[in-house]
C-alpha cells in the first residue's frame, strides 16, 4: 500500500475491568492495527470477545472499573489519554463520526430528522442562519442517500434503511476522517446489509476535503458484511486481534491462516457450514498462552507459550502456497 | 401436522401486518420462511406457535382447529411447540440462573422431578458446559444465551420447532453450532421445523424447502 | 506504513494501566454513606431510646414550662414543662411507625392491583384502572381527612387514611412494568413452555416488578409521615396527648408566634431529616436497580 499516514494508529491497547472480589477482566489485551484514509478496516469476531469494548475506548466511553494501557494515536491526539472534555469537543463527531448499532435507538425519538441534523449541523460547523442550516443540513441528508421528502418524518416512520442512513447522515455532519461504525448492518436482511454495506463504502472513497477520502473502522460479526466492504481484515478472538490480513486473501485465496479465522470461515453456510468445536474462555480467566488452543486441531504443547507477534498470532498457522513468509 | 389457512393478523385494529396468508409444515418436514425485516414474518410464527390469536385464518394442528390461543390453548398443544427467538437477551428471564431457565418448562408442567436427568441430557447436546449453567443471563455471552433458549425450547421434547431469527445475531461458528444442534434433535426425534429469516444462503443449507414470504399470500 | 509490518513487541513486560472513570464517585459515596448513618441513627433511636432511657415522656412539670435549650433539655420543654428531646423521640416513633405500616399496606394493595390489571389485561385491567383514576381525582388530604372522620382518633385510622390514598401511583407503577414486561419474548417462552397465566404472573412478571415497588414503598415512607403529621396537624390524625412529631407541631403553634422557636423546630427536623436520609438511601438503590447502571461490565 502507498505510504500515507494512517488516521488512527492503535498500539498495544489494552481495556481491563475491575471487577468487585478483585477480579480482572481482561476485555482488550495488547491489540495493534493502522487504518489508512480511503481505507476500510473490518474488526471481525464473535460477541464478547471485546470488539465493542474497544471501540468504546476509542470514543472514551468506557465505565469507571475499566482501566486501559497502550495508545490510540488520531493525528497527534492519543484518545486513551485525552480528557473527556478535548474528546467531547473535538474528538467525537468532528474526528470520529459514530454509525451506530441500532439506528432507531440512536436518533431522538420526539424529534423530526431534519431537525436532528440541523441541530447536529449548527454543533459541529460554523453554519448559522436558519436558511443556511436547512440547506446544510439538505445536503447532509443527500450525502447520506436519505430522500429529502421524509427529513420532516420522525425515526419511528422510517423503515430500517432509512433510519440506519439517516444515523449516517448525521455521523457524517462532521466530516471526521474517521468513521467507526459498531456492527451497523444487526438485525438488517441480507438486501439492506448489502445497501448499508455499499453506502459505507462510499463514504471510505469519497474525497472530501482533504482529497485522501475517510478512514473506516467498521465492528462487526457479520462476515458478509466484512467481506463486501473491507480492504483489511482484523479477527479478533478472547481479547486479541488474533490475525489481520489483507481482505480479498482471507476471504478469497489463499485464504485465513490463524485456525480460528479458518474456522469461522469455514462455518458460513455457503462453505462447510460445520461450527469450531467448543465455546471461546472467559474473559476473566484467560489460559497461558494461546486462548484458542483448546478448540484448536493445530494445537501442541507450544501452544501454551505466548503466541508470536506480528499479523498471526499463532505457532502453527496455514502456511500459504505462495510465498509469503 | 401445521396448516395455516389464509391468516390476517396484527397488534391494532384494521392495521394487519399478516394479511392472508397460508403455510403448511407436514410431520418431520423442514420449512425456511424467507421475508425481508418487518414483513410479519415473526408475527406468523407468533401465531403458528399459538403464542397470537389471529384476526382471521384457521390454523390446523394435525387436522384439528386451533380455537384458543396462549393461555387458554390447552397446554399439551402449546407445548408441541418449541420456540426460539432472535433476540437472547430478551427471551431469558434475568432472574433465572441458565438451569432453571433451562428447566422452567419442566417445572411449569409439574415435571420438575425429572428437571437433573433432561438437564443433564440437554446441556451437552447444545453444548452448555456445567460451569455454565449456574450463571445468570447477563454474565455469559449472547452466543451462550442462545444456546440455553434453544436447550429450554428443546425441555418438552417439542413435535415442532418455530425458530425465529436464531441465529441472526450470532457469530458464524456459533450460528452452525446451534443449526447443527437443531437438526441433531430433528434426527433423534423426527420433529418438524419452522425456521424464519432473511439469509437466504443460511435457510437454503438449513431446510428441506424455502418460501418466499411474498409466494404465500 | 500499513500493518502487515510486524511491528517490534512493544515490551508487554510492564504495562503501565490507566483509570478512567468519572470522579464524582466519592461524594456519592459519602451521601450514600451520610444518608445510611442517618437512616440507622433514627431507627436506633426509636428502637432503644424508649425501653432503655427510663425517663416518663410525659412528665409535667409546670415549673419548667417552655425552657429554651439548655443542658438538663437539650431541645428545651414544651408548654407544660415536658422534655421537649424526650417527645421528640416518642414523636419520630410514632411517625416512623405509622409511614412504614402505611406504606406498606399501600404498596401491597397497589402491587397487586396494578399486577392483577397488567397480567389480565382487557376489561378486567380497564375496571381496575377506571377505579385508581376515581380515587385520584379526589384530592389526597380530602380523601384521606375523610376516612380519618369516620374512626375515632388513633394510630390505626391514620394508617388506612395514608394507605388508602398511597395505593394509587404503586399500582400505576406496577401496571406499566407488567405491560411492558408482558409483551417480551421471555414470556412467550413461558407461555409456550406450559406455564399457566398464574405462573407467568407470579414467578415471571411480579419478581421483575419488585425492585421498582419496594423503591416506591421505601420512598412512600416520609411521604406517609408527612401525611401523618398533616392531619395531626389539622387535629384530626392522632389524640393531642399521643406525640407525634405532627402533634408536637400543632401544639408548638401558639409558642411560635410567642417568639419561643423550639418546641417546632426540633419536631421539624425529625421530620426533614429522616425524609431526607431516606431519599438518600433510595436514590442509590434506584440507581443500582436501573438496567442502564447494572451492567458495569459491558461486553
Amino acid at each position: 500500500m502507498d505510504s500515507m499516514p494512517p488516521v488512527l494508529s492503535v498500539r498495544g491497547l489494552s481495556v481491563r475491568f475491575l471487577m468487585p472480589g478483585g477480579r480482572r477482566v481482561a476485555a482488550v489485551t495488547d491489540a495493534r492495527f493502522d487504518v489508512a484514509p480511503g481505507e476500510c478496516l473490518a474488526l471481525i469476531g464473535e460477541s464478547g470477545c471485546g470488539k465493542s469494548v474497544l471501540a468504546s475506548a476509542l470514543l472514551g466511553l468506557l465505565p469507571g472499573n475499566a482501566q486501559t494501557a497502550g495508545s490510540a494515536l488520531l493525528g497527534d491526539l492519543d484518545l486513551l489519554t485525552a480528557g473527556e472534555r478535548t474528546l467531547a469537543r473535538t474528538v467525537r463527531g468532528r474526528l470520529i463520526g459514530l454509525v451506530p448499532q441500532s439506528p432507531a435507538a440512536h436518533l431522538t425519538p420526539v424529534r423530526t430528522v431534519r431537525s436532528q441534523l440541523e441541530e447536529t449541523v449548527a454543533t459541529l460547523t460554523t453554519t448559522r442562519g436558519r436558511a443556511a442550516l436547512r440547506a446544510a443540513a439538505e445536503a447532509a441528508a443527500e450525502r447520506a442517500a436519505f430522500p429529502a421528502d421524509h427529513l420532516d418524518r420522525h425515526p419511528h416512520q422510517l423503515s430500517g434503511g432509512l433510519a440506519q442512513r439517516a444515523a449516517t447522515a448525521l455521523a457524517l455532519v462532521g466530516d471526521a476522517p474517521l468513521l467507526l461504525a459498531d456492527e451497523p448492518t444487526t438485525g438488517l436482511d441480507r438486501d439492506l446489509v448489502d445497501r448499508t454495506a455499499d453506502e459505507l463504502r462510499r463514504h471510505v472513497d469519497d474525497p472530501g476535503e482533504g482529497g485522501r477520502g475517510r478512514a473506516l473502522l467498521m465492528i462487526t460479526h457479520d462476515l458478509a458484511a466484512a467481506e463486501r466492504i473491507a480492504d483489511r481484515v482484523a479477527v479478533m478472538y478472547a481479547g486479541r486481534i488474533v490475525e489481520l490480513a489483507d481482505a480479498a486473501a482471507f476471504f478469497g485465496s489463499p485464504g485465513p491462516r490463524h485456525p480460528y479465522s479458518r474456522g469461522l470461515l469455514q462455518a458460513l453456510p455457503d462453505r462447510a457450514f460445520t461450527p469450531i468445536p467448543g465455546m471461546p474462555p472467559e474473559l476473566g480467566d484467560l489460559p497461558a498462552g494461546c486462548a484458542f488452543a483448546a478448540r484448536c486441531d493445530r494445537a501442541t504443547d507450544t501452544c501454551a507459550t505466548e503466541p508470536p507477534p506480528g499479523t498471526v498470532a499463532c505457532h502453527h498457522p496455514h502456511v500459504p502456497e505462495d510465498v509469503r513468509a | 401436522m401445521l396448516e395455516l389457512r389464509s391468516i390476517t393478523a396484527g397488534y391494532a385494529r384494521n392495521a394487519p401486518v399478516v394479511r392472508d396468508v397460508s403455510l403448511t409444515v407436514a410431520s418431520g418436514e423442514s420449512v425456511g420462511l424467507l421475508g425481508p425485516s418487518g414483513c410479519g414474518k415473526s408475527t406468523l410464527a407468533r401465531v403458528a406457535a399459538l403464542l397470537h390469536r389471529p384476526d382471521s385464518g384457521t390454523l390446523l394442528l394435525d387436522g384439528e382447529p386451533v380455537r384458543r390461543w396462549r393461555h387458554r390453548a390447552p397446554r399439551e398443544k402449546r407445548t408441541a411447540f418449541g420456540v426460539v427467538f432472535q433476540q437472547a437477551r430478551l427471551s431469558a428471564d434475568p432472574r433465572l440462573a441458565l438451569t432453571d431457565l433451562i428447566a422452567e418448562p419442566l417445572r411449569a408442567t409439574g415435571r420438575g422431578a425429572e428437571v437433573p436427568g433432561r438437564i443433564a441430557e440437554l446441556a451437552p447436546t447444545v453444548g452448555l458446559t456445567p460451569d455454565l449453567l449456574t450463571r445468570r443471563p447477563h454474565e455469559v455471552s449472547d452466543g451462550q444465551l442462545q444456546r440455553a433458549c434453544l436447550a429450554r425450547a428443546l425441555a418438552l421434547r417439542p413435535r415442532l420447532l418455530v425458530c425465529d431469527e436464531m441465529t441472526a445475531m450470532l457469530d458464524a461458528s456459533t450460528a452452525a453450532a446451534l443449526v447443527a444442534a437443531v437438526e441433531d434433535y430433528r434426527a433423534a426425534t423426527g420433529a418438524a421445523l419452522l425456521a424464519v429469516g432473511h439469509d437466504r444462503a443460511l435457510l437454503g443449507r438449513w431446510c428441506d424447502r424455502t418460501v418466499q414470504w411474498d409466494s404465500l399470500a | 506504513m500499513t500493518c502487515d509490518a510486524p511491528a517490534p513487541a512493544a515490551a508487554p513486560e510492564r504495562t503501565e494501566w490507566r483509570s478512567h472513570g468519572p470522579r464524582r464517585r466519592s461524594t456519592r459515596a459519602l451521601r450514600v454513606r451520610t444518608s445510611a448513618v442517618l437512616v440507622a441513627a433514627t431507627v436506633l433511636a426509636v428502637l432503644l431510646v424508649p425501653p432503655l432511657v427510663q425517663l416518663d415522656q410525659q412528665a409535667v412539670d409546670l415549673a419548667a414550662k417552655l425552657r429554651p435549650p439548655s443542658w438538663a433539655h437539650p431541645f428545651g420543654t414544651d408548654d407544660v414543662g415536658r422534655d421537649l428531646l424526650l417527645r421528640c423521640v416518642y414523636g419520630l416513633r410514632v411517625s416512623l411507625l405509622v409511614g412504614v405500616a402505611a406504606a406498606l399496606t399501600a404498596t401491597v394493595v397497589g402491587t397487586a392491583v396494578g399486577a392483577a390489571a397488567g397480567a389480565l389485561g382487557g376489561w378486567a385491567d380497564r375496571a381496575l384502572m377506571r377505579v385508581v383514576d376515581t380515587f385520584s381525582s379526589v384530592p389526597h388530604l380530602l380523601l384521606g381527612i375523610f376516612i380519618v372522620a369516620m374512626f375515632r382518633p388513633g394510630v390505626w385510622p391514620v394508617v388506612i387514611s395514608v394507605a388508602l390514598t398511597h395505593w394509587l401511583s404503586t399500582a400505576r407503577i406496577v401496571r406499566a412494568e407488567v405491560l411492558s414486561l408482558r409483551s417480551r419474548p421471555y414470556i412467550d417462552a413461558a407461555v409456550s413452555g406450559g406455564a399457566s397465566r398464574w405462573r407467568v404472573t407470579v414467578r415471571h412478571l411480579l419478581p421483575a416488578v419488585l425492585p421498582q415497588a419496594a423503591l416506591a414503598a421505601v420512598l412512600m415512607v416520609p411521604h406517609a409521615m408527612w401525611h401523618e403529621s398533616a392531619l395531626s396537624f389539622l387535629g384530626l390524625g392522632l389524640p393531642t396527648h399521643t406525640a407525634s412529631l405532627g402533634t408536637l407541631i400543632q401544639t408548638a403553634r401558639g409558642s411560635l408566634l410567642a417568639g419561643q422557636w423550639w418546641p417546632t423546630l426540633f419536631p421539624g427536623l425529625f421530620l426533614i431529616v429522616p425524609t431526607l436520609a431516606i431519599a438518600g438511601l433510595a436514590g442509590a438503590w434506584r440507581e443500582r436497580i436501573n438496567p442502564r447502571h447494572r451492567s458495569e461490565l459491558m461486553l
